[in-house]
């Protein structure tokens, strides 16, 4: 994305920018009472991938079975975050099958790449999760973000100049072993009905 | 396009200025002109880092080094290594067929016998080098020993104390014990011993150079155990917690004699080659069938899954 801004505006900005990050480094050192910041987080932390350590305790013979989840990623991909998100958004809930057949053949550049995630990501499930067949896994979350920019010239008219970023993402899969769950159909026609019958449901509290 | 009209603009005007000034050249009474005027580019108040950056990260080291003043010596990417341990089991003790499932008193129960003896020559003289080196060892408390070493290092896996596990285990069973539990939980018990164990087997390999002598006792060992292993989830993949099972097995202990500070430990496991084959696991596993050309079929009645060999290796 090319800005054509001066390039006094642009320090400024980043001047501002740094302040801001440095006050709020300052503010997140009270872990106890403002527990919204995110104190921890780097540029160079996966915390997508941690999630695959986490160990849960074993289950007694009683207890419904645990469904597996699998996390997946992969890290700057030379495409963009929206154009991606349109793909992400797509292939939610679906089963992995069926996602993967939509991703083969659809003509956008970043469904090649990621029906290669999602293929990695069921042999990982097959054979380091333990998870019995590999086609029993659906897709539960399905993500793009931003990746690391390189920032390059893009030279304008009348020795103008802006700054283009070369953009990169990343995408974060994760697939959970067993059917998709059925999103249940909504039609116009029932909300109308809910509406309605809301209207009705209405009484006056606290009369004579 | 803008670009070129603007020059011509500006040479225009120059020419304008010019000619002006050569009308007027006596009269210095206008702004002086400037002599060049910067049309083509406006400074860069922003280049991006990596521009005219390559190249540059090789000399960084050594500069800074000479400008520190120290001499920047060269770097060995070698370490000195001590070996603890034999990389594997010398001189296997080979397991009789039916070694828990014949009496001594029948014929081939017999046959057995007269072969433990005849082995038993060169584990004599092991055992004789093994107490030069260590006064106190003895075969019948030394079997307790090796049990005592085996059940804890089996509830250090359990809990996955790295560090006992280490003292416990040589450096090659390690790895061979660990390798894919570190996601999940193992739950081991030992109920009881059916017989008590015996030392069957002893050799004294040396490693390298001559005098680096190092033990292996090999004990027979038939106990009553459980084992039950959760994956990540907790789901149950193999075993069961209650039903306990008959386990035959032949420990190699491991100690290096040299050493003053050496420790026996377990060394690994002999499986034999008649062993009964282990329980399966609960999960289905796909076998990859037979690369079909595109013209064929699979044909399920002729296709038989192949079995592994009947062989004797250690664990």
């Amino acid at each position: 994305m090319a800005t054509a801004m001066t390039g006094r505006g642009m320090a400024f900005i980043r001047s501002i920018s740094g302040e801001l990050q440095s006050r709020l480094q300052v503010l997140g050192a009270g872990p106890l009472q403002l527990s919204c910041l995110h104190t921890s987080t780097s540029l160079e932390s996966k915390h997508w991938e941690r999630n695959n350590k986490k160990m849960f305790p074993p289950q007694k013979p009683d207890e419904p079975r645990r469904p597996a989840e699998v996390y997946h990623s992969r890290r700057q991909i030379k495409y963009s975050k929206d154009k991606m998100w349109y793909l992400a958004k797509m292939i939610r809930g679906m089963s992995i099958d069926q996602a993967i057949a939509q991703l083969q053949f659809n003509d956008k550049k970043g469904a090649k790449i990621m029906k290669e995630v999602l293929e990695e990501a069921q042999e990982m499930a097959v054979k380091n999760h333990n998870v019995e067949y590999k086609s029993n896994l659906y897709v539960a979350e399905s993500n793009s973000g931003k990746g690391r920019y390189l920032k390059r010239i893009r030279y304008h008219g009348r020795g103008g100049f802006g700054i283009m970023d070369k953009v990169n993402c990343h995408y974060f899969v994760k697939l959970v072993e067993g059917p998709p769950p059925k999103v249940e159909e909504r039609t116009s026609f029932d909300q109308a009905k809910e509406y309605v019958e809301y209207l009705k449901s209405r009484t006056i509290v606290h009369s004579l | 396009m803008a670009t070129p009209m603007r020059r011509t603009l500006v040479a225009l005007h120059r020419a304008t200025c010019s000619s002006l000034m050569n009308a007027e050249a006596s009269l210095d009474l206008r702004h002086p002109l400037p002599l060049y005027l910067p049309v083509r580019t406006k400074k860069r108040y922003f280049i991006p880092p990596a521009v005219g950056m390559k190249g540059m990260k090789d000399a960084n080291i050594e500069e800074r080094a000479r400008k520190a003043g120290g001499a920047h010596r060269q770097q060995y990417f070698e370490r000195p290594i001590n070996i603890a341990s034999t990389s594997g089991v010398f001189d296997p003790y080979i397991p009789p067929e039916g070694d828990a499932r014949l009496s001594s008193l029948s014929k081939e129960g017999l046959k057995q016998r007269a072969e433990q003896i005849k082995q038993s020559a060169g584990s004599q003289l092991a055992i004789r080098k093994i107490k030069e080196h260590d006064p106190q060892f003895s075969t019948k408390s030394f079997a307790e020993q090796a049990q005592e070493i085996f059940i804890e290092a089996h509830t250090a896996l359990t809990q996955f104390n790295k560090e006992k596990l280490h003292s416990l285990l040589t450096e090659r069973c390690y790895p061979e014990m660990t390798r894919g539990n570190r996601y999940k939980t193992i739950s081991w018990r030992f109920l009881e011993s059916l017989e008590p164990p015996k030392v069957v087997h002893a050799r004294c390999p040396d490693m390298i150079s001559k005098g680096n002598l190092y033990g292996q006792v090999t004990v027979r060992m038939h106990s009553k155990q459980t084992l039950a292993i959760y994956d990540r989830f907790g789901r149950l993949m193999m075993g069961s917690e209650e039903q306990p099972k008959d386990v035959l097995e032949y420990l190699v202990i491991e100690r290096h004699l040299i050493n003053p500070y050496g420790r026996w430990r377990l060394h690994g496991k002999i499986v034999p080659s008649w062993a009964p084959a282990k329980d399966p696991i609960i999960k289905t596993v796909l076998i990859p069938g037979p690369d079909l050309k595109p013209g064929e079929e699979f044909e399920a009645l002729n296709h038989q899954v192949p079995k592994p060999e009947a062989v004797q290796w250690s664990k």
